[in-house]
């Protein structure tokens, strides 16, 4: 007999291949996605460039150099991308329409199986929006090459970034159980995530309140968190471990709310028949 | 005679159904006031944006806070008019011919187009971008001590004017070319985001982004150039403005025009 979470996970696979067949019949989305990522990256990097364009070698506000400070709003812009797992909208769309009650009946969890739906998006993304939007400026700007052991931190704070942005998606989704104006909503969400994730601008460069605000909040794990490791920005091996066991809290956090928002969503859940 | 009571015809529709568009506002009221909340958040993050990039320098091509601010305001005016009338634009590119609804709008007694856009007349949205734009226009403006000639009072109403037709050329454009392709939004989508460079100076930009900006796809004209005569008095670009305007709703409006007669409908 197999152990239990092996069996667990195989009743979920389906959904991710099913996840991956969908797609095929969206591909504008990645269309929609990378013009987004491009032209986002492109107005945050021209602008920054032109504050840092006159500073010294050795650095400038918030110690960032010009290499620097476009390598870190560039591999923002790619983040985000990761974290587009159109979850909140699949979400708010099953509720608003009814879908949902269909999935309750079968013997799996919803918010497990839109988790792993959203996987295949998420690879979709990295490798057909993330990587040709990183090509294209590096192309265009020279970009600070990261030590192989930052690469390796990053690639692993990358992970943790993309279940934190998961566990937000789908708790803008479930706001579908209060209202049906989830557009407004997930407006909202945007650009309160993309402000104090750090993806606009880096945490190291908003004043001291507004700072402490944003490293204190579950959105520094999905930007700025994966940043400072991937550019060496931390305080030896205890600083890098810190923004590690950050990202770890909140991702276990955030899983617990979605849990218990998710039961007690399911109590007020009313679907007219038809 | 006849042009004249068809003008008038239409006047009177306008009306009616902008009426008809406000009266929505009553029925949906949280949806009204949560999208209003959600674009005044968004316009928030990006004047703080603004702000913090200034609390590192004075200066960012050329172009002070107070400055900058007041083109992020500007820009949203001829975004906000135009928003209040063509946002059906969306569904045509969306929906309409792949699902075969596009129709409807051919067998009315008024023009396609008008049919088209009178569906949803008064957006709430627009409203949010115009009062928020022109607060940020009058605190910058007032901070800057800017004093307006006569000449540029009197054309600043006219940019607005023009840069909404420019924004809905555009949209018109885009949202025709599913006529060809069954659903465009993909390619209207990527349209709307180029617009969003314009929020900021054109200046910081690259020279290509820069000419595609002001003579492909030309949203400078939306903002960077009536803002920059109005800044400084410079008249460089903004001689080109009607120019620019006028060849892009002549070209939307022959695509329009084009998708019309080669559009098959499903039959049902």
């Amino acid at each position: 007999m197999k152990p239990p979470t092996m069996r667990a996970v195989r009743a979920y696979l389906p959904f991710a291949t099913g996840g991956l067949q969908s797609l095929l019949q969206y591909r504008s989305m990645f269309v929609i996605t990378g013009m987004t990522a491009a032209a986002g990256a492109a107005v945050t990097v021209f602008l920054w460039r032109a504050v840092y364009a006159d500073t010294p070698a050795d650095g400038g506000p918030g110690g960032f150099t010009l290499t620097g400070i476009t390598t870190y709003l560039l591999v923002a812009q790619v983040l985000q991308v990761l974290h587009t797992n159109r979850v909140d909208d699949e979400v708010a769309a099953e509720v608003y329409r009814g879908d949902v009650a269909v999935m309750l009946v079968r013997p799996v969890s919803y918010p497990l199986v839109r988790f792993f739906a959203s996987l295949p998006v998420v690879a979709a993304n990295a490798v057909l929006v993330a990587v040709p939007v990183l090509v294209l400026f590096a192309l265009l700007v020279p970009l600070t090459v990261p030590r192989p052991g930052d690469v390796a931190l990053f690639a692993l704070s990358t992970v943790f970034s993309v279940l934190i942005a998961f566990c937000v998606n789908l708790l803008t989704g479930m706001t579908g159980f209060v209202t049906t104006n989830t557009w407004g909503v997930r407006m909202v969400k945007q650009s309160v995530v993309a402000f104090f994730a750090g993806q606009l601008v880096p945490i190291a460069l908003m004043p001291q309140p507004l700072a402490a605000l944003a490293r204190w909040l579950p959105f520094r794990g999905m930007v700025d968190g994966p940043l400072t490791l991937l550019l060496g920005r931390y305080d030896g091996a205890a600083g890098a471990l810190q923004v590690l066991v950050q990202q770890v809290g909140w991702v276990l956090g955030l899983g617990a709310v979605c849990a218990v928002l998710w039961r007690a969503a399911l109590g007020r859940l009313e679907v007219l028949g038809g | 005679m006849s042009a004249w009571s068809t003008a008038a015809r239409y006047a009177r529709l306008s009306w009616f159904l902008g009426g008809v568009g406000l009266h929505r506002l009553t029925a949906y009221r949280l949806d009204f006031l949560l999208g209003a909340g959600a674009f005044l958040v968004r316009v928030g993050v990006q004047t703080a944006v603004v702000g913090l990039v200034f609390r590192q320098v004075p200066v960012v091509g050329g172009w002070s806070y107070h400055e900058v601010v007041f083109l992020l305001g500007f820009s949203l005016l001829p975004r906000g008019l135009d928003h209040l009338f063509t946002d059906q634009l969306w569904e045509l590119s969306r929906k309409l011919v792949q699902r075969g609804e596009f129709y409807r709008h051919l067998v009315r007694p008024v023009s396609p187009l008008f049919s088209l856009l009178s569906e949803r007349f008064l957006h709430p949205d627009g409203f949010g971008e115009l009062i928020v734009g022109a607060a940020l226009v009058g605190w910058s403006g007032s901070h800057l001590d800017l004093d307006l000639t006569a000449t540029q009072w009197a054309l600043a109403p006219l940019f607005v004017l023009c840069g909404a037709l420019i924004h809905s050329a555009v949209k018109l454009l885009f949202a025709s070319l599913s006529f060809w392709t069954v659903t465009s939004l993909p390619a209207m989508y990527a349209a709307n985001q180029v617009s969003e460079f314009t929020s900021y100076p054109l200046d910081i930009y690259h020279p290509t982004l820069r000419a595609l900006l002001t003579w492909v796809l030309p949203f400078a004209f939306t903002s960077y150039v009536p803002c920059t005569y109005l800044l400084t008095g410079d008249t460089g670009l903004v001689v080109w403005l009607p120019v620019v305007t006028a060849g892009a709703v002549a070209l939307a409006l022959a695509v329009w025009r084009r998708g019309l007669t080669i559009h098959d409908t499903t039959g049902s």
